[in-house]
């Protein structure tokens, strides 16, 4: 339906969306080299239980393999709260050779979790960033928009929640060698 | 002086018709018919600031794109906002941009909230911001409708948010059409949300809070007010708050006062102050209220209050009462909180008259 015929009734407008950043992506970073002797950083996250699971296999998978570990779980985003797990992740991002950080399985953890991902990178460490299935298109995305494109992210069955016990730990398993081929394990 | 513009031109059609549909063809718009923004509309939205166009108000998530006053103008244009209330949208960008209100957070959760604009001062009148009946939809003033249009419409713009994709929240809520109110200073008796942030009353000051929703109380049963404010505080506390996520440390929740219920409750409250220490010491539920298995989740996060008490918030500042609604009495209205966002006001800047 047209009121009026638009062939030549046309007027200039200004264009209402902004221009897409055109900065080139960080730098991102690798371990290249076996996991015996490292420090490996991981970032959980008081809301997911799953998570915290997930990396509690890990961590013991890591010492075993000859790595020490260092746990940070973050408790906000604002506030005392989400300054101190801000300074927090930025000193551990100092001291380790290379760190795991999740859980991205919301909108805003997701955006956290990458934010967080990229205080490594900032700190040209490797980093790989764990989000779920649902969130993985996001998770990219938010680190295309700050500027972390090539961010390593690994991705993660969904929903993760509510899942029994043995299937937590069945995907601990699985996704373990995918975690360290991602951030470039070598034996 | 006239802004000289820097936006892209492009030609649209002229028909109303066609250029709504150019603009659900280019995603530009909320779904609802837009205003084109010619030169002519968008240089008297700048003329009402004290910027000049490429001025930087904010970086918006969730793409962080830069927004300037020429961008806020053309997407106020779009939304309808009269030219000299610009300043307003500007204002609520700023204070969504300030980092403790968490943008980045806000714009990409799962939740349904969205920056909700309060406005206190001479501007609510100028500018037909509803704060009487039906004051937070179907009121229908022009910059209820407008403003908080015009800060939806850049988020969208600038800040890249699109529902599904660069903002995952589920269900959204009304409200992300825009939210825009005002507060019925005349009848409140307690300073208004801009005193109380430190501003006076010939500013305009948009708070902008982020809210889940509005969520209505009712009440036909009590006759004393310490009574009602005592249910309006239990009711706050439902079992399954934004508020009940994290430590309890973060977020306010804003509680909408109709002046009647204003009125009784300043005998027992005449201090604002102690309103709101009452109405956080009560806004609890027993732990007993949530099943076992949630009983031992928050024990470990160690939210457990005294008494097995499980406190909605922290402080008393942490629940903020505000007068606004009609006559008719009767009803309060909560506007939830997300939790991991601090409520943010911000005087409006305009153009030296």
């Amino acid at each position: 339906m047209s009121m009026v015929s638009t062939d030549d009734n046309r007027i200039l407008v200004r264009k209402p969306t902004a221009a897409p950043s055109t900065e080139p992506a960080a730098p991102t970073f690798t371990v290249d080299g076996p996991i015996e002797g490292r420090r490996v950083g991981f970032r959980t996250d008081s809301a997911w239980r799953s998570w915290s699971l997930i990396a509690d296999v890990w961590n013991g998978y890591l010492q075993r393999d000859g790595a020490t570990t260092d746990t940070y779980e973050t408790h906000g985003m604002i506030g005392d709260t989400g300054a101190t797990d801000r300074a927090q992740i930025d000193k551990l991002a100092e001291t380790v050779d290379f760190a795991i950080v999740g859980l991205g399985t919301c909108g805003s953890c997701t955006s956290f979790t990458i934010a967080d991902s990229v205080a490594f990178e900032d700190h040209e460490k490797p980093v790989i960033a764990i989000v779920t299935e649902e969130f993985a298109t996001h998770g990219h995305n938010v680190a295309n928009h700050l500027g972390h494109g090539d961010l390593k992210v690994l991705v993660l069955p969904y929903p993760l929640e509510a899942l029994p016990h043995e299937e937590l730990l069945q995907i601990a398993d699985d996704f373990y060698p995918k975690a360290l081929e991602l951030l470039g394990v070598t034996k | 002086m006239t802004a000289v513009l820097q936006q892209e031109q492009i030609e649209v059609p002229a028909d109303p018709y066609d250029f709504y549909e150019l603009s659900l063809e280019e995603q530009w718009g909320d779904g609802v018919p837009l205003i084109p923004p010619t030169d002519d509309y968008v240089q008297a939205l700048i003329a009402s600031t004290p910027y000049a166009g490429d001025h930087v108000v904010a970086i918006l998530p969730p793409k962080q794109l830069v927004a300037t006053v020429e961008l806020i103008a053309i997407n106020a244009a779009m939304a309808g906002v009269e030219p000299d209330a610009l300043p307003l949208v500007i204002a609520a960008l700023e204070a969504l941009s300030a980092p403790e209100w968490n943008a980045l957070g806000l714009t990409t959760t799962t939740s349904s909230v969205f920056p909700m604009l309060i406005v206190d001062g001479p501007g609510r009148d100028r500018f037909s911001i509803d704060y009487k009946a039906s004051c937070m939809g179907g009121a229908a003033g022009r910059g209820s409708m407008t403003i908080g249009r015009a800060v939806a419409l850049c988020l969208r713009n600038i800040g890249g948010q699109r529902a599904g994709d660069t903002t995952r929240s589920v269900f959204g809520q009304p409200a992300r059409f825009g939210f825009c109110i005002g507060e019925w200073e005349e009848r409140s008796p307690w300073p208004s949300l801009a005193e109380r942030a430190g501003f006076s009353t010939d500013q305009d000051v948009v708070t902008v809070h982020g809210g889940k929703g509005t969520f209505p109380m009712a009440d036909i049963n009590n006759d004393d007010a310490t009574d009602l404010v005592f249910l309006i505080a239990k009711s706050l506390a439902y079992p399954l708050s934004n508020l009940y996520l994290g430590g309890g440390e973060n977020g306010e929740v804003v509680v909408a006062i109709n002046p009647i219920w204003a009125d009784r409750f300043k005998v027992p409250f005449p201090d604002v102050e102690d309103l709101q220490v009452f109405l956080q010491e009560n806004a609890w539920q027993p732990l007993s209220s949530w099943p076992e298995a949630n009983q031992e989740v928050f024990r470990k996060k160690g939210r457990v209050g005294k008494d097995d008490r499980m406190y909605l918030v922290e402080r008393p500042d942490q629940i903020i009462p505000m007068v606004c609604g009609g006559l008719g009495s009767l009803h309060a209205i909560a506007l939830p909180s997300f939790g991991e966002s601090h409520i943010q006001s911000v005087a409006a800047q305009y153009a030296p008259r």
